[in-house]
């Protein structure tokens, strides 16, 4: 994994605990899963509201376009607002929405565009 | 048909065949291509009106075949035409105008292709740097037509290329290579509240550049010339024109698209925000189109005339009508600008206010974001630090002058912004 995708990762990981504090969240758990073809950011959160799953669905499911990910990757994980995620949707493919007893899982993946250095 | 007329490339490709039959309509071949050599033999730093230097027919010959070049690239890497790459296409077609041509842009894009090659990644994905990146493109032509190397070394007039043409390509390739990481980490700096980011990186590079030059002593770095106005009606009608065609073109798509208009004025436009695929290619078409109007009635309003500088600053105001620019937060800040030449010792006789009245839009985003007292206090600051900024890049060879004065705009408003806004920033919601 290159430094550039490592520094990426973890702005990632800022923003979405951002995001859930920012929106008065304040129990949440989040796990990384890093693969060679896709990483997965799965959050857990206990009663997520239905407006808020609907609006990360409409930021996130957005088409990735790296151009813009090289071009502006420094500014994920500076959010200053609730409605945010604009960056974050250029970093993910997608995102899947499932529900764990009270709790809901979000699951982010982010698949592997970068040619590894050898 | 009508997917086809939606399309933005579409909208490029009706542009330059409108500005290379205009070129040959006013000018006959000779002229042109006499014009065009001017051109690319210009320093073309700070401020070098092309419609001066090499006349109307060559200037739109200029601009004609860098927007082609740059739509058949685009088509070649089979990239989307997104808000930020339609944005990059009409701000180089408009600074091609005064400073940009084939010549002095082609070895920063290929600094930059050198640099994605050893990151193992596409040239592709760098292709906003790309794009904005040629706003340098002066040094390269400074290298190599200003400086009169065979005076200075004290040899036959041959040397001036024999010397000037590799200085000229290897500091662009320099340039091209260090932009892309540099460009990213400018961002921060202004936490995208500056639209002309790599404007502002170009302004450091250009600062180093100058200090550089500066210190061999040997140097004239001011070589800017007069602007020509003698083109305005020409101009003003191309500007009515385009503006009309995009308009149209978001109309030919969906009849309804100005129902659509207002969520698209309700963002920010704080980078990185892709109107095209946030808000789809109508209403981005449309929103370009009313900017450009907007452009035709200020100037008319404050009775400029158009020049090579300041068509350059309409068509950029234009573009980036896809990449972050509406009426809504581009207006404040001009009135602020305005407020700030009326209001102290500048005036709008010189080139550079005039210029500054529409490249302060720039700070669009704070007017956007904290509304629109902010956003004239923006426009006030930004027309103030704008001449400091050209001192810093003495030589004239980073055309986003503006870009460089919003970087430091945004850098000294947003952090106490974000500090003192109650809701940590909460803005409407977007859709």
């Amino acid at each position: 994994m290159s430094k550039q995708e490592i520094k990426l990762l973890t702005k990632i990981i800022r923003e979405l605990s951002l995001y859930m504090l920012m929106h008065g969240y304040r129990k949440f758990s989040l796990t990384t899963e890093y693969g060679q073809s896709e990483t997965r950011f799965l959050l857990k959160v206990q009663g997520l509201e239905e407006s808020l799953k609907n609006h990360i669905k409409e930021k996130v499911n957005r088409e990735r376009e790296i151009e813009v990910e090289t071009y502006g990757w420094e500014l994920v994980g500076d959010v200053d607002s609730h409605s945010e995620l604009e960056i974050l949707g250029l970093l993910v493919d997608y995102v899947e929405i499932s529900e764990d007893g009270e709790d809901t899982v979000l699951t982010f993946v982010r698949k592997s565009m970068y040619k590894e250095k050898k | 048909m009508t997917k086809i007329l939606m399309k933005p490339r579409i909208a490029l490709i009706v542009m330059f065949v409108l500005l290379f039959s205009m070129a040959f309509y006013f000018d006959d071949v000779s002229t042109i291509y006499h014009g065009y050599i001017a051109i690319l033999r210009s320093p073309s730093v700070l401020i070098s009106d092309y419609l001066e230097i090499g006349g109307l027919g060559a200037t739109l010959f200029n601009v004609a075949t860098i927007l082609l070049i740059n739509v058949v690239m685009i088509s070649y890497l089979k990239m989307k035409m997104s808000g930020p790459v339609f944005a990059g296409i009409l701000t180089i077609a408009g600074f091609s105008f005064f400073g940009k041509n084939i010549f002095n842009t082609i070895p920063i894009y290929i600094g930059i292709y050198i640099y994605a090659r050893m990151q193992s990644l596409d040239f592709k994905s760098f292709f906003i740097v790309v794009l904005f990146s040629t706003g340098i493109s002066p040094i390269v032509s400074f290298m190599i037509f200003g400086v009169g190397w065979a005076d200075w070394f004290g040899l036959s007039p041959f040397w001036n290329y024999w010397i000037g043409v590799p200085a000229g390509v290897v500091l662009g390739l320099i340039t091209g290579f260090v932009l892309p990481a540099f460009g990213a980490h400018t961002i921060r700096f202004h936490k995208g509240y500056n639209l002309y980011n790599i404007g502002f990186a170009l302004g450091v590079l250009s600062m180093l550049f100058s200090a550089l030059l500066r210190s061999f002593h040997f140097i004239d770095l001011d070589q800017g010339g007069p602007t020509s106005e003698a083109f305005h009606s020409e101009l003003l009608l191309l500007t009515i024109v385009l503006s009309l065609v995009f308009i149209a073109i978001a109309y030919v798509n969906d009849l309804q698209v100005h129902k659509k208009y207002w969520s698209l004025m309700k963002s920010s436009g704080r980078l990185v925000s892709d109107y095209i695929r946030d808000y789809g290619r109508s209403v981005s078409m449309l929103n370009v189109g009313v900017l450009g109007i907007m452009c035709v009635i200020i100037l008319w309003v404050l009775n400029f005339e158009i020049n090579g500088p300041i068509m350059g600053g309409i068509l950029t105001v234009m573009g980036f009508g896809s990449f972050g620019k509406h009426p809504r937060n581009c207006l404040p800040v001009m009135f602020g600008a305005y407020l700030a030449v009326v209001l102290t010792d500048h005036s709008f006789d010189g080139i550079g206010m005039m210029t500054a009245l529409l490249f302060v839009t720039a700070v669009a985003p704070i007017a956007g974001r904290y509304g629109v007292l902010i956003g004239v206090l923006a426009g006030f600051i930004h027309v103030v630090i704008t001449p400091l900024a050209l001192v810093f890049q003495e030589g004239g060879f980073n055309l986003y002058n503006n870009g460089f004065a919003a970087g430091f705009v945004a850098a000294l408003m947003i952090p106490f912004l974000e500090a003192i806004t109650k809701n940590n920033g909460e803005e409407e919601e977007e859709q």
